[in-house]
Protein backbone atom coordinates (compact mmCIF):
# COMPACT_ATOMS: atom_id res chain seq x y z
CA UNK A 1 0.00 0.00 0.00
CA UNK A 2 1.52 3.36 -0.95
CA UNK A 3 2.33 5.59 1.96
CA UNK A 4 2.69 2.90 4.59
CA UNK A 5 6.00 2.05 6.10
CA UNK A 6 8.08 -0.18 3.83
CA UNK A 7 8.93 -3.58 5.19
CA UNK A 8 12.59 -4.23 5.51
CA UNK A 9 14.44 -7.43 5.43
CA UNK A 10 17.91 -7.65 6.76
CA UNK A 11 20.30 -10.47 6.19
CA UNK A 12 23.47 -10.35 8.22
CA UNK A 13 25.33 -13.06 6.48
CA UNK A 14 24.85 -16.42 4.94
CA UNK A 15 27.68 -18.83 4.82
CA UNK A 16 27.17 -21.76 2.49
CA UNK A 17 29.75 -24.44 3.02
CA UNK A 18 28.41 -27.50 1.30
CA UNK A 19 29.54 -30.77 2.72
CA UNK A 20 30.92 -29.59 6.02
CA UNK A 21 28.01 -30.66 8.14
CA UNK A 22 26.66 -33.16 5.63
CA UNK A 23 26.26 -36.72 6.84
CA UNK A 24 28.71 -39.28 5.43
CA UNK A 25 27.56 -40.81 2.11
CA UNK A 26 27.44 -44.36 3.42
CA UNK A 27 24.73 -43.31 5.79
CA UNK A 28 22.53 -42.38 2.84
CA UNK A 29 23.11 -45.74 1.19
CA UNK A 30 22.47 -47.59 4.43
CA UNK A 31 19.25 -45.69 4.94
CA UNK A 32 18.05 -46.51 1.45
CA UNK A 33 18.81 -50.21 1.75
CA UNK A 34 17.33 -50.27 5.21
CA UNK A 35 14.16 -48.62 3.96
CA UNK A 36 14.01 -51.22 1.22
CA UNK A 37 13.88 -53.97 3.80
CA UNK A 38 11.47 -52.24 6.11
CA UNK A 39 8.19 -53.18 4.34
CA UNK A 40 9.36 -56.78 4.17
CA UNK A 41 10.20 -56.85 7.85
CA UNK A 42 6.74 -55.56 8.67
CA UNK A 43 5.06 -58.07 6.36
CA UNK A 44 7.00 -61.00 7.78
CA UNK A 45 6.31 -59.89 11.33
CA UNK A 46 2.58 -59.76 10.58
CA UNK A 47 2.79 -63.14 8.89
CA UNK A 48 4.51 -64.78 11.84
CA UNK A 49 2.00 -63.27 14.18
CA UNK A 50 -0.93 -64.44 12.11
CA UNK A 51 0.47 -67.96 11.93
CA UNK A 52 1.21 -68.06 15.64
CA UNK A 53 -2.34 -66.93 16.43
CA UNK A 54 -3.76 -69.60 14.21
CA UNK A 55 -5.32 -67.16 11.76
CA UNK A 56 -3.50 -68.82 8.90
CA UNK A 57 -3.49 -72.47 8.02
CA UNK A 58 0.03 -73.67 8.63
CA UNK A 59 -0.12 -76.25 5.89
CA UNK A 60 -0.99 -73.64 3.30
CA UNK A 61 0.85 -70.53 4.42
CA UNK A 62 3.76 -71.50 6.61
CA UNK A 63 5.63 -68.42 7.77
CA UNK A 64 9.36 -67.93 7.14
CA UNK A 65 10.24 -69.35 10.55
CA UNK A 66 8.64 -72.60 9.49
CA UNK A 67 9.77 -73.04 5.93
CA UNK A 68 13.27 -71.74 6.42
CA UNK A 69 13.91 -74.16 9.26
CA UNK A 70 12.39 -76.91 7.12
CA UNK A 71 14.81 -76.07 4.34
CA UNK A 72 17.75 -76.12 6.70
CA UNK A 73 16.63 -79.43 8.19
CA UNK A 74 16.50 -80.95 4.72
CA UNK A 75 20.08 -79.84 4.08
CA UNK A 76 18.71 -77.43 1.49
CA UNK A 77 17.69 -80.38 -0.62
CA UNK A 78 14.40 -80.92 -2.31
CA UNK A 79 12.90 -84.17 -3.43
CA UNK A 80 13.71 -87.78 -2.63
CA UNK A 81 16.65 -90.07 -3.06
CA UNK A 82 18.15 -89.97 -6.50
CA UNK A 83 15.98 -87.13 -7.68
CA UNK A 84 16.93 -84.95 -4.75
CA UNK A 85 18.12 -81.59 -5.92
CA UNK A 86 19.90 -78.99 -3.90
CA UNK A 87 18.26 -75.62 -3.60
CA UNK A 88 21.31 -73.58 -4.58
CA UNK A 89 21.73 -75.79 -7.63
CA UNK A 90 18.12 -75.27 -8.62
CA UNK A 91 18.51 -71.53 -8.38
CA UNK A 92 21.67 -71.57 -10.46
CA UNK A 93 20.07 -73.82 -13.06
CA UNK A 94 17.05 -71.57 -13.53
CA UNK A 95 19.17 -68.44 -13.55
CA UNK A 96 21.49 -69.91 -16.13
CA UNK A 97 18.62 -70.82 -18.43
CA UNK A 98 17.01 -67.43 -18.36
CA UNK A 99 20.30 -65.54 -18.79
CA UNK A 100 21.38 -67.77 -21.67
CA UNK A 101 18.02 -67.30 -23.36
CA UNK A 102 18.17 -63.54 -22.87
CA UNK A 103 21.71 -63.25 -24.18
CA UNK A 104 21.10 -65.35 -27.27
CA UNK A 105 17.78 -63.65 -27.92
CA UNK A 106 19.32 -60.20 -27.53
CA UNK A 107 22.25 -60.84 -29.85
CA UNK A 108 20.16 -62.49 -32.56
CA UNK A 109 17.57 -59.73 -32.31
CA UNK A 110 20.12 -56.95 -32.76
CA UNK A 111 21.67 -58.78 -35.70
CA UNK A 112 18.32 -59.49 -37.31
CA UNK A 113 16.97 -56.02 -36.64
CA UNK A 114 19.97 -54.33 -38.18
CA UNK A 115 20.11 -56.64 -41.19
CA UNK A 116 16.42 -56.13 -41.81
CA UNK A 117 16.86 -52.36 -41.63
CA UNK A 118 19.67 -52.44 -44.15
CA UNK A 119 17.71 -54.12 -46.91
CA UNK A 120 14.23 -53.52 -48.19
CA UNK A 121 13.96 -57.09 -49.43
CA UNK A 122 15.02 -58.52 -46.09
CA UNK A 123 12.51 -56.32 -44.36
CA UNK A 124 9.66 -57.44 -46.62
CA UNK A 125 10.63 -61.06 -46.19
CA UNK A 126 11.31 -61.19 -42.49
CA UNK A 127 9.15 -58.62 -40.73
CA UNK A 128 5.74 -60.17 -41.43
CA UNK A 129 6.96 -63.42 -39.91
CA UNK A 130 8.41 -61.69 -36.87
CA UNK A 131 5.24 -59.70 -36.33
CA UNK A 132 3.16 -62.84 -36.71
CA UNK A 133 5.16 -64.88 -34.25
CA UNK A 134 5.66 -62.14 -31.67
CA UNK A 135 2.26 -62.47 -29.96
CA UNK A 136 2.73 -66.18 -29.30
CA UNK A 137 3.27 -66.63 -25.58
CA UNK A 138 6.49 -68.43 -24.66
CA UNK A 139 4.48 -71.11 -22.89
CA UNK A 140 2.98 -72.09 -26.22
CA UNK A 141 6.45 -72.81 -27.54
CA UNK A 142 7.14 -75.41 -24.87
CA UNK A 143 5.71 -78.39 -26.75
CA UNK A 144 7.66 -77.47 -29.87
CA UNK A 145 10.76 -77.01 -27.75
CA UNK A 146 10.37 -80.43 -26.21
CA UNK A 147 9.90 -82.06 -29.59
CA UNK A 148 12.96 -80.37 -31.07
CA UNK A 149 15.31 -80.24 -28.11
CA UNK A 150 13.98 -82.92 -25.82
CA UNK A 151 13.59 -82.43 -22.11
CA UNK A 152 16.53 -80.42 -20.87
CA UNK A 153 18.20 -77.07 -20.64
CA UNK A 154 17.98 -76.43 -24.36
CA UNK A 155 14.22 -76.34 -24.30
CA UNK A 156 14.13 -73.87 -21.44
CA UNK A 157 16.66 -71.63 -23.17
CA UNK A 158 14.66 -71.92 -26.39
CA UNK A 159 11.46 -70.90 -24.63
CA UNK A 160 13.14 -67.79 -23.17
CA UNK A 161 14.61 -67.05 -26.58
CA UNK A 162 11.21 -67.05 -28.25
CA UNK A 163 9.92 -64.86 -25.47
CA UNK A 164 12.36 -62.06 -26.23
CA UNK A 165 13.69 -62.51 -29.75
CA UNK A 166 10.70 -61.33 -31.80
CA UNK A 167 9.96 -58.41 -29.56
CA UNK A 168 13.56 -57.26 -29.46
CA UNK A 169 13.90 -57.55 -33.24
CA UNK A 170 10.98 -55.19 -33.70
CA UNK A 171 12.45 -52.97 -31.01
CA UNK A 172 15.77 -52.89 -32.86
CA UNK A 173 14.12 -51.94 -36.13
CA UNK A 174 12.29 -49.14 -34.39
CA UNK A 175 15.45 -47.99 -32.65
CA UNK A 176 17.37 -47.89 -35.93
CA UNK A 177 14.77 -45.58 -37.39
CA UNK A 178 14.94 -43.25 -34.42
CA UNK A 179 18.71 -42.79 -34.40
CA UNK A 180 19.32 -39.03 -34.46
CA UNK A 181 20.03 -38.06 -38.04
CA UNK A 182 22.61 -35.54 -36.84
CA UNK A 183 24.77 -38.38 -35.56
CA UNK A 184 24.59 -40.12 -38.90
CA UNK A 185 25.24 -36.93 -40.86
CA UNK A 186 28.15 -36.05 -38.61
CA UNK A 187 29.71 -39.47 -39.15
CA UNK A 188 29.30 -39.19 -42.90
CA UNK A 189 30.67 -35.69 -42.83
CA UNK A 190 33.84 -37.04 -41.29
CA UNK A 191 34.24 -39.63 -43.99
CA UNK A 192 32.47 -42.70 -42.60
CA UNK A 193 31.42 -45.13 -45.33
CA UNK A 194 27.82 -46.42 -45.24
CA UNK A 195 29.10 -49.64 -43.67
CA UNK A 196 30.99 -47.70 -41.05
CA UNK A 197 27.88 -45.74 -40.24
CA UNK A 198 26.15 -49.03 -39.41
CA UNK A 199 28.95 -50.36 -37.22
CA UNK A 200 30.21 -47.16 -35.62
CA UNK A 201 27.01 -45.19 -35.18
CA UNK A 202 23.80 -47.13 -35.58
CA UNK A 203 24.86 -50.23 -33.68
CA UNK A 204 26.02 -48.42 -30.50
CA UNK A 205 23.12 -46.00 -30.78
CA UNK A 206 20.44 -48.71 -30.65
CA UNK A 207 21.95 -50.83 -27.88
CA UNK A 208 20.55 -48.87 -24.89
CA UNK A 209 17.02 -48.76 -26.25
CA UNK A 210 16.93 -52.45 -27.05
CA UNK A 211 18.54 -53.37 -23.74
CA UNK A 212 15.89 -51.39 -21.89
CA UNK A 213 13.29 -53.40 -23.80
CA UNK A 214 15.08 -56.52 -22.67
CA UNK A 215 14.96 -55.47 -19.04
CA UNK A 216 11.30 -54.63 -19.27
CA UNK A 217 10.62 -58.09 -20.68
CA UNK A 218 12.77 -59.91 -18.20
CA UNK A 219 9.90 -60.82 -15.94
CA UNK A 220 8.02 -62.38 -18.83
CA UNK A 221 11.14 -64.33 -19.74
CA UNK A 222 11.55 -65.45 -16.13
CA UNK A 223 7.98 -66.71 -16.08
CA UNK A 224 8.63 -68.55 -19.32
CA UNK A 225 11.49 -70.47 -17.73
CA UNK A 226 9.37 -71.33 -14.72
CA UNK A 227 6.58 -72.55 -16.96
CA UNK A 228 9.01 -74.72 -18.90
CA UNK A 229 10.38 -76.10 -15.65
CA UNK A 230 6.96 -76.80 -14.23
CA UNK A 231 5.77 -78.56 -17.32
CA UNK A 232 8.62 -80.75 -18.35
CA UNK A 233 12.02 -80.29 -16.84
CA UNK A 234 12.97 -82.06 -13.71
CA UNK A 235 14.82 -79.33 -11.92
CA UNK A 236 14.98 -75.64 -11.32
CA UNK A 237 13.04 -73.44 -8.95
CA UNK A 238 9.83 -73.81 -10.93
CA UNK A 239 9.85 -77.49 -10.25
CA UNK A 240 10.13 -76.91 -6.51
CA UNK A 241 6.75 -75.26 -6.40
CA UNK A 242 5.12 -78.02 -8.42
CA UNK A 243 6.73 -80.68 -6.26
CA UNK A 244 5.49 -78.95 -3.16
CA UNK A 245 1.99 -78.84 -4.54
CA UNK A 246 2.00 -82.48 -5.56
CA UNK A 247 3.30 -83.56 -2.18
CA UNK A 248 0.97 -81.24 -0.31
CA UNK A 249 4.05 -79.74 1.27
CA UNK A 250 3.30 -76.10 2.07
CA UNK A 251 6.87 -75.49 3.13
CA UNK A 252 8.21 -76.55 -0.24
CA UNK A 253 5.75 -74.33 -2.05
CA UNK A 254 6.83 -71.36 0.04
CA UNK A 255 10.48 -72.18 -0.43
CA UNK A 256 9.91 -72.34 -4.16
CA UNK A 257 8.03 -69.06 -4.24
CA UNK A 258 10.68 -67.40 -2.14
CA UNK A 259 13.48 -68.73 -4.33
CA UNK A 260 11.68 -67.55 -7.44
CA UNK A 261 11.20 -64.08 -6.09
CA UNK A 262 14.70 -63.62 -4.76
CA UNK A 263 16.40 -65.06 -7.82
CA UNK A 264 14.27 -62.95 -10.15
CA UNK A 265 15.11 -59.85 -8.16
CA UNK A 266 18.82 -60.61 -8.20
CA UNK A 267 18.91 -61.20 -11.95
CA UNK A 268 17.04 -57.98 -12.57
CA UNK A 269 19.61 -56.17 -10.42
CA UNK A 270 22.33 -57.77 -12.47
CA UNK A 271 20.72 -56.50 -15.68
CA UNK A 272 20.52 -53.05 -14.17
CA UNK A 273 24.20 -53.27 -13.29
CA UNK A 274 24.99 -54.23 -16.90
CA UNK A 275 22.96 -51.32 -18.17
CA UNK A 276 24.78 -48.82 -16.00
CA UNK A 277 28.29 -50.11 -16.59
CA UNK A 278 28.40 -51.58 -20.06
CA UNK A 279 25.97 -49.16 -21.63
CA UNK A 280 27.38 -46.22 -19.77
CA UNK A 281 25.93 -43.69 -22.15
CA UNK A 282 22.29 -44.61 -21.75
CA UNK A 283 19.87 -43.19 -19.21
CA UNK A 284 20.92 -44.08 -15.72
CA UNK A 285 18.36 -46.87 -15.38
CA UNK A 286 15.61 -45.26 -13.36
CA UNK A 287 13.73 -48.51 -13.01
CA UNK B 1 8.20 -26.89 -51.64
CA UNK B 2 11.14 -25.22 -53.21
CA UNK B 3 13.80 -24.54 -50.64
CA UNK B 4 16.44 -22.77 -52.70
CA UNK B 5 16.68 -21.17 -56.07
CA UNK B 6 19.76 -20.13 -57.98
CA UNK B 7 22.16 -19.54 -55.17
CA UNK B 8 25.74 -18.84 -55.98
CA UNK B 9 28.51 -16.97 -54.27
CA UNK B 10 32.25 -17.12 -53.93
CA UNK B 11 34.41 -17.27 -50.87
CA UNK B 12 38.12 -16.79 -50.51
CA UNK B 13 40.28 -19.28 -48.70
CA UNK B 14 40.22 -18.67 -45.00
CA UNK B 15 37.28 -16.30 -45.16
CA UNK B 16 34.57 -16.26 -42.53
CA UNK B 17 31.20 -16.03 -44.25
CA UNK B 18 27.95 -15.71 -42.36
CA UNK B 19 24.62 -16.79 -43.84
CA UNK B 20 21.93 -14.66 -42.29
CA UNK B 21 18.25 -14.96 -42.90
CA UNK B 22 14.80 -15.64 -41.50
CA UNK B 23 13.93 -19.15 -40.36
CA UNK B 24 12.97 -21.54 -43.08
CA UNK B 25 14.77 -19.64 -45.81
CA UNK B 26 16.84 -22.61 -46.81
CA UNK B 27 20.17 -21.54 -45.35
CA UNK B 28 20.57 -24.76 -43.35
CA UNK B 29 19.59 -26.77 -46.42
CA UNK B 30 22.17 -24.86 -48.41
CA UNK B 31 24.83 -25.71 -45.87
CA UNK B 32 23.98 -29.39 -45.93
CA UNK B 33 24.09 -29.34 -49.73
CA UNK B 34 27.60 -27.95 -49.70
CA UNK B 35 28.57 -30.54 -47.12
CA UNK B 36 27.22 -33.22 -49.42
CA UNK B 37 24.71 -34.38 -46.83
CA UNK B 38 21.63 -33.53 -48.86
CA UNK B 39 21.04 -34.04 -52.54
CA UNK B 40 19.79 -31.60 -55.12
CA UNK B 41 16.45 -32.25 -56.75
CA UNK B 42 17.02 -30.00 -59.74
CA UNK B 43 20.24 -28.57 -60.98
CA UNK B 44 23.81 -28.85 -59.91
CA UNK B 45 25.84 -27.94 -56.95
CA UNK B 46 29.47 -27.32 -57.62
CA UNK B 47 32.47 -26.09 -55.73
CA UNK B 48 35.05 -24.54 -58.08
CA UNK B 49 33.24 -26.17 -60.97
CA UNK B 50 33.47 -29.64 -59.45
CA UNK B 51 30.12 -31.28 -58.74
CA UNK B 52 29.43 -32.34 -55.18
CA UNK B 53 28.28 -35.93 -55.06
CA UNK B 54 28.56 -36.81 -51.41
CA UNK B 55 30.10 -35.92 -48.09
CA UNK B 56 33.75 -35.03 -48.07
CA UNK B 57 35.95 -34.91 -45.01
CA UNK B 58 37.37 -31.72 -46.44
CA UNK B 59 34.05 -30.02 -45.76
CA UNK B 60 32.88 -30.89 -42.27
CA UNK B 61 29.62 -30.01 -40.61
CA UNK B 62 29.06 -28.79 -37.05
CA UNK B 63 25.47 -28.98 -35.86
CA UNK B 64 23.74 -27.02 -33.13
CA UNK B 65 23.58 -29.91 -30.69
CA UNK B 66 23.41 -33.68 -30.32
CA UNK B 67 26.28 -34.24 -32.70
CA UNK B 68 28.70 -35.80 -30.23
CA UNK B 69 28.66 -39.59 -30.05
CA UNK B 70 27.39 -40.36 -26.55
CA UNK B 71 29.25 -43.67 -26.29
CA UNK B 72 32.63 -42.10 -26.97
CA UNK B 73 34.52 -39.90 -24.56
CA UNK B 74 35.84 -36.47 -25.47
CA UNK B 75 39.16 -37.80 -26.74
CA UNK B 76 37.50 -40.42 -28.95
CA UNK B 77 34.92 -37.96 -30.24
CA UNK B 78 37.53 -35.45 -31.26
CA UNK B 79 39.61 -38.13 -32.93
CA UNK B 80 36.67 -39.58 -34.87
CA UNK B 81 37.52 -37.95 -38.17
CA UNK B 82 41.12 -39.08 -37.91
CA UNK B 83 39.96 -42.62 -37.16
CA UNK B 84 37.81 -42.65 -40.26
CA UNK B 85 40.87 -41.68 -42.24
CA UNK B 86 42.68 -44.65 -40.80
CA UNK B 87 45.01 -42.83 -38.47
CA UNK B 88 46.03 -44.54 -35.24
CA UNK B 89 48.79 -44.86 -32.67
CA UNK B 90 51.25 -42.11 -31.84
CA UNK B 91 50.45 -39.57 -34.56
CA UNK B 92 46.73 -39.92 -33.83
CA UNK B 93 47.15 -39.42 -30.08
CA UNK B 94 49.47 -36.50 -30.59
CA UNK B 95 47.10 -34.64 -32.91
CA UNK B 96 44.10 -35.13 -30.65
CA UNK B 97 46.05 -34.14 -27.54
CA UNK B 98 47.29 -31.00 -29.23
CA UNK B 99 43.85 -29.86 -30.28
CA UNK B 100 42.37 -30.69 -26.88
CA UNK B 101 45.01 -28.62 -25.15
CA UNK B 102 44.48 -25.81 -27.61
CA UNK B 103 40.76 -25.64 -26.80
CA UNK B 104 41.51 -26.04 -23.09
CA UNK B 105 39.68 -29.35 -22.78
CA UNK B 106 42.73 -31.46 -21.95
CA UNK B 107 41.42 -32.10 -18.45
CA UNK B 108 38.19 -33.53 -19.82
CA UNK B 109 39.67 -36.02 -22.26
CA UNK B 110 38.11 -39.00 -20.50
CA UNK B 111 34.75 -37.39 -19.84
CA UNK B 112 31.62 -38.42 -21.67
CA UNK B 113 29.27 -35.98 -23.42
CA UNK B 114 26.53 -36.39 -20.84
CA UNK B 115 28.95 -35.06 -18.23
CA UNK B 116 29.61 -31.84 -20.12
CA UNK B 117 27.79 -28.52 -20.29
CA UNK B 118 26.30 -27.25 -23.55
CA UNK B 119 29.17 -24.87 -24.19
CA UNK B 120 31.79 -27.54 -23.57
CA UNK B 121 30.01 -29.95 -25.89
CA UNK B 122 30.16 -27.40 -28.67
CA UNK B 123 33.82 -26.80 -27.96
CA UNK B 124 34.38 -30.54 -28.41
CA UNK B 125 32.41 -30.46 -31.65
CA UNK B 126 34.53 -27.58 -32.92
CA UNK B 127 37.74 -29.26 -31.81
CA UNK B 128 36.64 -32.34 -33.72
CA UNK B 129 36.10 -30.23 -36.81
CA UNK B 130 39.46 -28.52 -36.49
CA UNK B 131 41.66 -31.49 -35.82
CA UNK B 132 41.52 -32.80 -39.37
CA UNK B 133 42.19 -29.28 -40.72
CA UNK B 134 39.49 -29.30 -43.38
CA UNK B 135 39.29 -26.64 -46.07
CA UNK B 136 35.68 -25.84 -45.18
CA UNK B 137 33.86 -25.89 -41.88
CA UNK B 138 30.10 -25.55 -42.07
CA UNK B 139 28.39 -24.44 -38.90
CA UNK B 140 24.63 -24.55 -38.56
CA UNK B 141 23.72 -22.11 -35.79
CA UNK B 142 26.21 -23.79 -33.46
CA UNK B 143 25.65 -21.42 -30.56
CA UNK B 144 21.90 -21.02 -30.79
CA UNK B 145 21.21 -23.46 -27.96
CA UNK B 146 23.52 -21.68 -25.52
CA UNK B 147 22.73 -18.95 -23.04
CA UNK B 148 23.91 -15.39 -23.66
CA UNK B 149 27.12 -15.49 -21.63
CA UNK B 150 28.23 -18.84 -22.95
CA UNK B 151 27.44 -17.76 -26.49
CA UNK B 152 29.55 -14.63 -26.09
CA UNK B 153 32.49 -16.65 -24.80
CA UNK B 154 32.11 -19.23 -27.55
CA UNK B 155 32.15 -16.50 -30.21
CA UNK B 156 35.43 -15.17 -28.84
CA UNK B 157 36.73 -18.72 -28.63
CA UNK B 158 35.82 -19.43 -32.24
CA UNK B 159 37.47 -16.27 -33.52
CA UNK B 160 40.56 -17.04 -31.50
CA UNK B 161 40.80 -20.58 -32.84
CA UNK B 162 40.00 -19.57 -36.38
CA UNK B 163 42.87 -17.09 -36.62
CA UNK B 164 45.13 -20.08 -36.07
CA UNK B 165 43.53 -22.83 -38.12
CA UNK B 166 42.18 -20.58 -40.86
CA UNK B 167 39.67 -22.90 -42.54
CA UNK B 168 37.03 -21.23 -44.64
CA UNK B 169 33.99 -21.01 -42.39
CA UNK B 170 30.38 -20.90 -43.52
CA UNK B 171 28.32 -19.94 -40.51
CA UNK B 172 24.54 -20.00 -40.50
CA UNK B 173 22.85 -17.77 -37.97
CA UNK B 174 19.66 -15.83 -37.52
CA UNK B 175 21.25 -13.43 -35.03
CA UNK B 176 22.42 -10.20 -36.59
CA UNK B 177 24.90 -9.29 -33.86
CA UNK B 178 26.52 -12.67 -34.08
CA UNK B 179 26.96 -12.30 -37.84
CA UNK B 180 28.55 -8.88 -37.49
CA UNK B 181 30.83 -9.96 -34.64
CA UNK B 182 32.18 -12.98 -36.44
CA UNK B 183 32.06 -12.63 -40.20
CA UNK B 184 34.18 -11.03 -42.89
CA UNK B 185 31.13 -11.08 -45.12
CA UNK B 186 27.43 -11.57 -44.46
CA UNK B 187 25.15 -13.13 -47.06
CA UNK B 188 21.59 -12.07 -46.42
CA UNK B 189 19.12 -14.71 -47.55
CA UNK B 190 15.59 -14.10 -48.65
CA UNK B 191 12.71 -16.08 -47.26
CA UNK B 192 11.85 -19.31 -49.04
CA UNK B 193 12.63 -20.14 -51.77
CA UNK B 194 16.01 -18.96 -50.59
CA UNK B 195 18.21 -16.77 -52.67
CA UNK B 196 20.90 -14.33 -51.74
CA UNK B 197 19.39 -10.89 -51.34
CA UNK B 198 22.51 -8.99 -50.60
CA UNK B 199 26.13 -9.38 -49.63
CA UNK B 200 27.43 -7.13 -46.91
CA UNK B 201 31.13 -6.96 -46.25
CA UNK B 202 31.97 -6.15 -42.64
CA UNK B 203 34.89 -3.78 -42.85
CA UNK B 204 35.57 -3.57 -39.15
CA UNK B 205 38.79 -4.62 -37.49
CA UNK B 206 38.50 -7.39 -34.94
CA UNK B 207 37.80 -7.50 -32.03
CA UNK B 208 34.46 -5.86 -32.78
CA UNK B 209 32.70 -4.05 -29.98
CA UNK B 210 28.96 -4.35 -30.30
CA UNK B 211 28.28 -1.06 -28.56
CA UNK B 212 30.28 1.13 -30.90
CA UNK B 213 28.64 3.30 -33.59
CA UNK B 214 30.29 1.62 -36.58
CA UNK B 215 29.01 -1.75 -35.38
CA UNK B 216 25.60 -0.19 -34.98
CA UNK B 217 25.59 1.03 -38.57
CA UNK B 218 25.90 -2.52 -39.79
CA UNK B 219 23.32 -3.66 -37.29
CA UNK B 220 20.86 -1.09 -38.56
CA UNK B 221 21.45 -1.98 -42.17
CA UNK B 222 21.09 -5.70 -41.64
CA UNK B 223 18.10 -5.31 -39.37
CA UNK B 224 16.30 -3.21 -41.98
CA UNK B 225 17.04 -5.78 -44.65
CA UNK B 226 15.87 -8.66 -42.53
CA UNK B 227 12.75 -6.96 -41.26
CA UNK B 228 11.71 -6.04 -44.77
CA UNK B 229 12.24 -9.61 -45.82
CA UNK B 230 10.32 -11.07 -42.92
CA UNK B 231 7.38 -8.75 -43.62
CA UNK B 232 7.45 -9.61 -47.31
CA UNK B 233 7.50 -13.32 -46.61
CA UNK B 234 4.70 -13.00 -44.11
CA UNK B 235 2.58 -11.07 -46.63
CA UNK B 236 3.19 -13.79 -49.20
CA UNK B 237 2.12 -16.43 -46.73
CA UNK B 238 -1.06 -14.57 -45.92
CA UNK B 239 -2.07 -14.28 -49.55
CA UNK B 240 -1.07 -17.81 -50.55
Amino acid sequence: MPGSRPATAKVESVVARPGVNAPPPWLGHAKRIGLGFAPWVVLIALWEMAAARGWLQMSLFPPPSAFISYAIESDLKVGFGREAMSLPYAIVASAYRVLAGLAIGFLFAIATGILVSMSRTASLAVLPIVRGLAPIAPIAWIPIGIVVFGIGNATAVFVVFTGVFFLLTLSTVSAVQSVDSRLIKTARSYGASPRQVWTHVIFPAVLPQVFTMLRLNFFAAWMAVLAAEMVGLKNGVGMIVILGREMFNGNLVMIGICAIGVTGYLIDSFLLFLQRNILWWSDRGAL
Amino acid sequence: MEALRNVSFSASTGEFVALLGPSGCGKSTFLELIAGLESITHGDITIDGVRITGPDPNAVMVFQEHSLFPWLNVFENVGFGLRMKGLSGEPYEFLVRTVLDRVKLGRFAKHYPHQLSGGMKQRVAIARALVSEPAFIMMDEPFAALDFQTRFLMQQFLLDIWTEFRSTILFVTHQIDEAITLADRVLVFSAGPGRILEEVTIALPRPRISTKPDFNEYRTRLTDLLEQEVMRAHALEMTA
